[in-house]
């Protein structure tokens, strides 16, 4: 497998009025060809901004970018996201880089039709006539399970629910063909059983395609069926870094096992009492010194408070940022 | 059963909203967010009522607690029906019914102390007066109670997280000893860690006080889990009643099948080899609901009778009611037969 994102140490700071907000601080990871990547967190564990960054979405002023390369292996070579101008940007998105928004309804342009948005996009990456990107929207509706396609092209958001909104934003985000799709919280505004669909529909079409997908979420639960690897944030560091069968077997940092902890099941036969993390997350107006978790963590020890844990390797795959051995019960040897 | 007092039973409760005519139409449209729903709750039980959004389990809540005025039906507190009381015979009887809402952002007077907040339904109700040394004492062990620190009392909302302002809601709900609190999504807003330290307190506060709790909320794996029944609820009108677990085991309805079958599991192994069906299409309006049974539209086991005759509640195991026209103990609603599933694990 050939990696198509490299990310190394990506800093993302925000200047407002209240102080630098530390959102993003030091993200590393990989994401291969065809793989589907899952960044979990909590609100405000930096991976909305994480992507964000690296599509070139970040507001600036307040936002700007301290430090990182994001390495894209593209169609016609090798480039670095973060250092694109926004002309290179705007080929890179929507054509190479599709992607996917929590809330479809403020995605799509409220006074275009559902098929003038989709064939926009295609006109405008791949150069193809209105005819020719008529026919391919109409096809790509009916991809993502749209009924009566011809129809529906001449339809406006407004029109359609929320689960039918979301497959229109998919069928944009696959116009294109993309190399990697990036999907933030695509499910979370929507109602389990179309939720239930949206997943589906999703899987379907990263195998039919054979495009890798990055999806950020703070549910668990999707992540199980959906992801190959899964990456935790907390505090605008990665965490955890692990196939996602070892992940929900053996999580190594005390973080992911609370996050475990705190789910209740729907296949336990009793309910046990959930597993709660004390606290709450960490301030990121104030430039962190030691372990962001070290506050809520019940394995904390002095180390802990006073050095930021790197990412290490624990298994072939596995890494995580964690000074504590949770299998050796107790300080990890190094 | 008979043994536990019922504290709350709902008859035939409906709630119709009028959608007035526009300018050019004169007719009214009505939608039935809740048509017709009956149930009971037990001093110091959970009830859990899941569903969609637009199910109407929210209104059902605020129905109950006479917010809305009910169209139609009986709500007994303690065998008196509050739709009959007066303005001043309900006031009487409110603080044993509290309500603690969603987004604790709005629910709280962003000029009000936490100590005003919370002590403000005694100070109303005449328990205690302002300004008190009592008063402060009680606020201080409501905050205690709700794991809050009392020397947060002077200060605002603003100045608190999510998690800590649901526990200042819930204080409040608390301060007048409550027998019964509507919990409207109580845990929606908030991050997973922070949801199982409020669910933990809920169950907590429960065992001390021997509160009854109405638990609407739509994550199902989050209601099974502080529930001791459940009620389904679809388009207004339930779907299927029973305990937390026979809900789960044995469904019957085809909608609370596919409601299962559609919440992941957090486990891998489960989730790749998991026989699922998946619901087609969206629910319908509510203000244009389908003939005879509401779910028909989407169910894949619908014969003609449910597109012509509205199925009526039938208990099919004892405590389990469901209203489907092909539900039996034999199987007859199940959309993956249990010998199927049995053959894929």
């Amino acid at each position: 497998m050939s990696k198509i994102l490299q990310v190394e140490d990506l800093v993302t700071k925000f200047y407002t009025l209240d102080g630098v907000v530390n959102a993003v601080n030091g993200v590393s990871f990989e994401l291969n060809e065809g793989e589907t990547l899952a960044i979990v967190g909590e609100s405000g564990s930096g991976k909305s901004v994480t992507m964000m960054s690296l599509l070139g979405l970040i507001p600036m002023p307040p936002g700007k970018i301290e430090s990182g390369t994001a390495i894209f292996n593209s169609k016609s070579g090798q480039c670095d996201l973060l250092t694109l101008d926004p002309e290179q940007l705007r080929e890179v998105r929507g054509g190479q880089i599709g992607f996917v928004f929590q809330d479809p309804i403020s995605t799509l342009n409220p006074i275009l039709t559902i098929g003038e948005q989709i064939a926009e996009t295609l006109i405008r990456h791949k150069g193809i006539s209105h005819e020719e990107a008529r026919e391919q929207t109409i096809k790509l509706l009916a991809q993502v399970g749209i009924p009566d396609p011809e129809l529906r092209y001449k339809a406006y958001p407004f029109q359609f629910s929320g689960g039918m909104r979301q497959r229109v934003v998919i069928a944009i985000a696959i116009a294109c063909m993309p190399k990697i799709i990036i999907a933030d919280e695509p499910t979370t505004a929507l109602d389990v059983t179309v939720q239930a669909q949206i997943i589906e529909l999703f899987k379907e079409l990263r195998d039919a395609l054979g495009v890798a997908v990055i999806w950020i979420t703070h549910d668990l639960g999707v992540v199980a069926g959906l992801a190959e690897r899964v990456l935790v944030m907390y505090g605008g560091r990665p965490v955890e870094i692990a196939p996602v069968g070892d992940l929900y077997k053996d999580p190594k940092h005390p973080y992911t096992l609370g996050l475990l902890g705190a789910l209740p099941r729907l296949d336990a036969k009793e309910s046990k009492r959930l597993e709660s993390i004390q606290g709450t997350p960490p301030d990121l107006l104030i430039p962190l010194k030691h372990c962001p978790f070290a506050w809520r963590c019940d394995y904390a020890f002095d180390r802990c408070w006073k050095e930021i844990p790197p990412l290490i390797k624990v298994d072939k795959q596995h890494q995580v940022a964690c000074f504590y051995d949770l299998e050796g019960g107790g300080p990890r040897n190094e | 059963m008979s043994e536990v007092q019922k504290l709350l039973e709902v008859k035939g409760l409906k709630k119709h909203f009028v959608i007035p005519g526009s300018l050019f139409s004169r007719s009214k449209r009505v939608v039935k967010a809740v048509d017709g729903i009956s149930f009971d709750i037990q001093e110091g039980e959970t009830l859990g009522m899941v569903g969609e959004s637009g199910c109407g389990k929210s209104t059902a809540g605020r129905a109950i607690l006479q917010l809305h005025k009910p169209t139609d039906g009986q709500v007994l507190y303690r065998g008196k029906d509050l739709t009959q009381m007066g303005p001043e015979e309900l006031r009487s009887l409110r603080p044993d019914m509290q309500m603690i809402f969603q987004d604790p952002y709005a629910t709280l007077n962003p000029r009000h102390s936490v100590r005003k907040i919370v002590g403000e339904p005694l100070v109303i109700n005449g328990r205690m007066k302002k300004g008190s040394a009592e008063l402060k004492d009680k606020v201080a062990e409501l905050l205690v109670l709700v794991g809050l620190d009392p020397a947060y009392m002077k200060r605002f909302p603003h100045e608190f997280s999510g998690g800590q302002r649901q526990r200042i809601g819930i204080a409040r709900a608390l301060s007048l000893d409550p027998k019964f609190i509507v919990c409207d999504e109580p845990i929606s807003a908030l991050d997973v860690s922070i949801q199982a330290q409020v669910v933990n307190l809920m169950q907590d506060l429960q065992e001390q006080l021997d509160v009854a709790y109405l638990f609407i909320a739509h994550d199902l794996s989050m209601v099974k889990h502080i529930s001791h029944r459940i009620v389904v609820m679809y388009l207004g009108k339930i779907m299927e009643m029973t305990d937390r677990n026979a809900l789960f085991e044995n469904p019957l309805h085809p909608y609370t099948q596919s409601l299962n079958s559609a919440v992941p599991i957090p486990n891998p192994e489960i989730e790749i080899s998991r026989q699922r069906f998946i619901l087609e299409g969206d629910p319908p309006s509510p203000a244009n609901p389908p003939s005879g049974c509401v779910f028909h539209t989407r169910c894949p086991l619908a014969i003609d009778e449910c597109i012509t005759v509205e199925p009526e509640t039938r208990e099919i195991n004892p405590g389990h009611f469901t209203a489907c026209h092909l539900a039996d103990n034999k199987g007859g609603s199940k959309i993956i037969s249990p010998e199927k599933s049995r053959e894929v694990s």
